[in-house]
């Protein structure tokens, strides 16, 4: 351990270290403060919208007195609140809403709703703390290590310093430990603060700090396997920032075109178009057959007495259904596609460490495409709660009060 | 002159005979040639099947059976972004926003399916396109090819002996610069090939292409100065290397997410669903038409019975529920593109942060100008929410209209419980072709270029910063020398 400290000591001295040490302790502790004020961002809009929508509902209770007008005008929020860890790894949150307000109408006319963002600025991506560890870590770990052995080498010292008994064991392994653990202990330190105002999980804490020293094991491994070799201090740097950067950038981009070309997908705009014919449909057509559609799917309501009228909602509200049901199989292959193109993402991931460390911290703070189907699908299953909700006043003639109004479910957030 | 091109000549020999250096050109070339090639093939299928969606979508629409026109507007339509024919060298914000928009009566959606939410999440790790092989790649391999020209001579003894036998300092700068501007200028090819090719095929783009291809020249010309003057003015050669590549991350990798960052702190976005219920108060304040005493619905039907000297909506000429229709659609209408402005002044302006900070990173400059150039910047997808919000106005009017003039209020307002009603509120298929096809008007050309000027301009200032620190650096040279 003294030699750790000796070493450490030197580095502290040198100045492009220790510049290069504090840039990335205070590019980490920006990541985390502006991760942090996103993430009180989003939970501010969240409640915004709840607090508006509270308004607009007391609004349509004076005039949507019956069950089938309540259900068409009235808009129920779902949200995504971000997980305490979604600070330091924001992910795909921007992509996606995080609040969608939904009827009891065909579902997928409405689920693939985008956010009103500026897609330039999605277009670089965030500024997180995942960013600066799998990003900005290595290359700091690059600037340590590069010149280890060639330093000395060009000084004239190593061939001395190898000739030291044990000398892995007395010099080179504390340099190396030295630089690992100054360059982790001051992202270690950035999370965990950033952990502590967040109310973090200690559990994912650990996972996350886990992952952390990962990444900087792996990179640490590559440094001082380049680091050793013969090559001059120069081509020794070259040589790292070339390999960071295809492990970053080149390989993941080039992938991605590979499992785009290899897995295709449905269309997503024939889905919500198919919907729509499905359901438009249903004005032109035997308005019995429809209903007798549905009471296949929904036996308990066949009982229910045949249409009077041209129009009555629990036919409308039978037929939007059924538009659901009838591209349910295009929209289980559209999100099957990409599942599959995540998979496969997963699958270069094993060859990649720092590609699959950052999916496993975005795993962890919830904010991957897996939490986005997740929240699809809570809002799935919330959607068919609301619509059964609405169907015993609709088929069953039971009386819709003002207090049935207020007793619609309510959406519950994981 | 002649012995800045002697230098030059035997730096490239060097870099010839350093398998190293060929290994970093020839992977380039592979590389932007393999972007140039998927990239246009992506774009050209991708704008073949907005184009085959937009068709057939039309054609459902006019397929349509006989049917009250209300029923039209709820069927509504779609329309699709288009794509450029520049967009395959940068793609810029098409896979980042939604390419798809359903308009129907009453309400403004969202651009919704955009290929972010349908690819991998690698493909955040960045794309495989020409522009991000030239804005990203290029750099860093000049400058590994270019951090020691200087320093190297410098460390050997040579320069001394170089500047001794009546060689000046600019000289070797001037051929040095030659030397790794030749490199720039192979690893430039393949992207003003594939731009040249773009615009034969498509001759109205050859001035946009021209504009894009002169932001990366002159990009590829900064760094090229920059990295020369980095070597003549750093002690050792791994200084110039290690802040080099600092300044490199900083350009290409941190500025880009960072002025982001910056922008959506600055100038802050309401999220949809809060747009959309404000517009939904809003509205409510205007008229309900939901309350039959709601002064703004009752006003309106006083003055049309006044205008017409009737007293009963029954005896106006027309069908007064097609008239509430429209006048309904026109407040909602008039809302929507007040927040729309609203909405769009805030990107806008986020954009505009991005682009002042360009002063700091040239990669965004040149960001700038390619995806202006190539139509595939903010700019485009508002116009596209625009002038389809206009498309969606224009034909809900048109629906309501026929719902005013063909149809018979009585029948109408039982067209619910009386199926002999229902029958006669649907009027001919015929009426559904009349209503106009979207056709999307792109920023023209002209606009391109004068939106990419200013982003030129910029690239200019950093180019003749770093010619000012060449000439810098040509003077310490001179001095450290001696």
């Amino acid at each position: 351990m003294k030699h750790v400290w000796r070493e450490i000591n030197f580095l502290v001295r040198q100045r492009a270290s220790v510049w290069a040490i504090a840039l990335l302790a205070g590019l980490a502790a920006l990541s985390v403060g502006l991760g942090l004020q996103e993430v009180a961002r989003q939970k501010a809009a969240m409640s915004e919208v709840i607090a508006l929508q509270k308004k607009d509902t007391a609004a349509i209770k004076v005039f949507a007195t019956d069950a089938g007008d309540a259900a068409y005008y009235r808009f129920h929020p779902t949200w995504d609140p971000p997980s305490a860890l979604a600070f330091a790894a924001l992910g795909q949150r921007d992509i996606a809403p995080s609040t969608l307000r939904i009827r009891a109408l065909a579902l997928e006319g409405q689920i693939y709703e985008n956010e009103a963002q500026n897609p330039e600025l999605a277009l670089p991506g965030r500024f997180d703390f995942a960013f600066v560890l799998i990003y900005l870590a290595p290359l700091v770990l690059v600037v340590l290590f590069y010149d280890l052995w060639s330093g000395e080498r060009e000084a004239g010292r190593l061939s001395s310093l190898q000739a030291v008994p044990k000398a892995w064991v007395r010099i080179w392994l504390p340099r190396v430990a030295a630089r690992f653990g100054l360059v982790s202990s001051v992202l270690v330190v950035v999370f965990w603060g950033g952990a502590l105002i967040s109310g973090a999980g200690i559990g994912d804490t650990i996972a996350f700090t886990a992952l952390i020293l990962a990444l900087l094991g792996f990179w640490t491994l590559i440094a001082t396997w380049v680091a050793k070799g013969a090559g001059s201090s120069p081509t020794n740097a070259a040589v790292l920032a070339t390999i960071w950067f295809v492990i970053t950038l080149i390989a993941p981009a080039g992938s991605n075109l590979v499992i785009n070309a290899a897995t295709p997908i449905p269309d997503g705009a024939a889905i919500m178009r198919e919907n729509r014919e499905a359901v438009h449909d249903a004005w032109d057509i035997d308005r019995d057959a429809t209903l007798q559609r549905f009471y296949k799917l929904y036996p308990e309501y066949a009982t229910s007495p045949p249409m009077q009228r041209p129009f009555e909602w629990k036919w409308y509200y039978a037929f939007q259904h059924l538009g659901d049901q009838q591209v349910e199989p295009l929209s289980t292959a559209y999100r099957a596609g990409i599942v599959e193109r995540e998979a496969r993402a997963g699958l270069v991931a094993l060859a990649l460490p720092p590609i699959a460390i950052q999916r496993a911290l975005y795993r962890i703070a919830g904010t991957d495409m897996s939490a986005q189907w997740d929240y699809q699908d809570r809002i799935r299953a919330y959607h068919t709660q609301l619509r059964t909700y609405y169907y015993p006043f609709l088929f069953s003639a039971k009386p819709f009060t003002s207090a049935d109004f207020d007793a619609a479910p309510a959406y519950a957030p994981r | 002159m002649r012995r800045a091109g002697l230098i030059a000549r035997a730096e490239l020999a060097l870099m010839v005979r350093s398998r190293v250096a060929l290994i970093g050109v020839v992977a380039l070339l592979l590389l932007s040639t393999i972007a140039a090639a998927t990239s246009q093939a992506h774009m050209a299928q991708e704008r073949l099947s907005r184009l085959a969606n937009q068709t057939q979508t039309d054609a459902l629409f006019e397929a349509q059976p006989a049917r009250h026109p209300h029923r039209m507007v709820h069927y509504g339509s779609y329309v699709f972004r288009p794509i450029g024919p520049l967009a395959g060298f940068d793609p810029g914000i098409d896979p980042f926003s939604g390419t798809t928009l359903y308009l129907e009566g009453h309400r403004q959606n969202s651009a919704t399916i955009s290929a972010v939410r349908e690819n991998s999440s690698l493909m955040r790790f960045g794309q495989l396109t020409p522009a991000f092989v030239l804005q990203t790649l290029a750099p860093l391999l000049l400058i590994f090819l270019g951090f020691s020209m200087i320093t190297r001579e410098r460390g050997r003894g040579s320069l001394r002996l170089l500047l001794s036998s009546g060689v000046t300092a600019g000289d070797i700068i001037f051929g040095k610069t030659l030397a790794l501007g030749s490199i720039g200028l192979v690893a430039l090819v393949p992207a003003w090939l594939a731009l040249f090719l773009m615009a034969l095929a498509m001759p109205s783009e050859a001035g946009a292409a021209a504009m894009i291809g002169l932001g990366c020249g002159l990009y590829v010309l900064i760094w090229v100065v920059g990295i020369v003057a980095a070597s003549a003015l750093a002690q050792t050669g791994q200084g110039a290397l290690l802040s080099l590549i600092g300044i490199w991350c900083f350009v290409a990798i941190v500025a880009p997410r960072g002025a982001a960052e910056l922008a959506s702190r600055l100038a802050p976005l309401d999220s949809r669903a809060t747009t959309d219920l404000t517009i939904q108060a809003e509205l409510r304040q205007l008229g309900d038409s939901h309350n039959p005493d709601d002064p703004f619905f009752a006003a309106f039907k006083a003055r049309i019975l006044a205008q017409h000297r009737v007293t009963k909506v029954e005896d106006l000429p027309f069908n007064f529920r097609g008239a509430v229709s429209a006048e309904g659609e026109a407040l909602t209408s008039r809302l929507f593109d007040k927040y729309f402005v609203e909405l769009a002044t805030v990107q806008r302006t986020q954009s505009q942060i991005v682009s002042g900070l360009s002063i700091l990173s040239p990669a965004l400059a040149v960001r700038h100008v390619s995806m202006a150039g190539a139509g595939t910047d903010l700019e485009t997808h508002l116009r596209f929410l625009q002038q389809s919000e206009a498309h969606r106005f224009a034909m809900v009017q048109y629906l309501n209209g026929l719902h005013r003039d063909k149809l018979n209020h009585a029948d109408d307002a039982a067209r619910s419980k009386d199926r002999a009603a229902e029958q006669r509120t649907r009027i001919a298929a015929d009426n559904w072709a009349k209503v106009p096809d979207f056709v999307f008007k792109p920023t023209r050309a002209a606009e391109r270029l004068s939106a990419a000027l200013a982003p030129i301009l910029t690239l200019s200032l950093w180019l003749g910063a770093m010619l000012v620190l060449a000439v810098w650096s040509r003077r310490v040279l001179e001095g450290r020398a001696l």
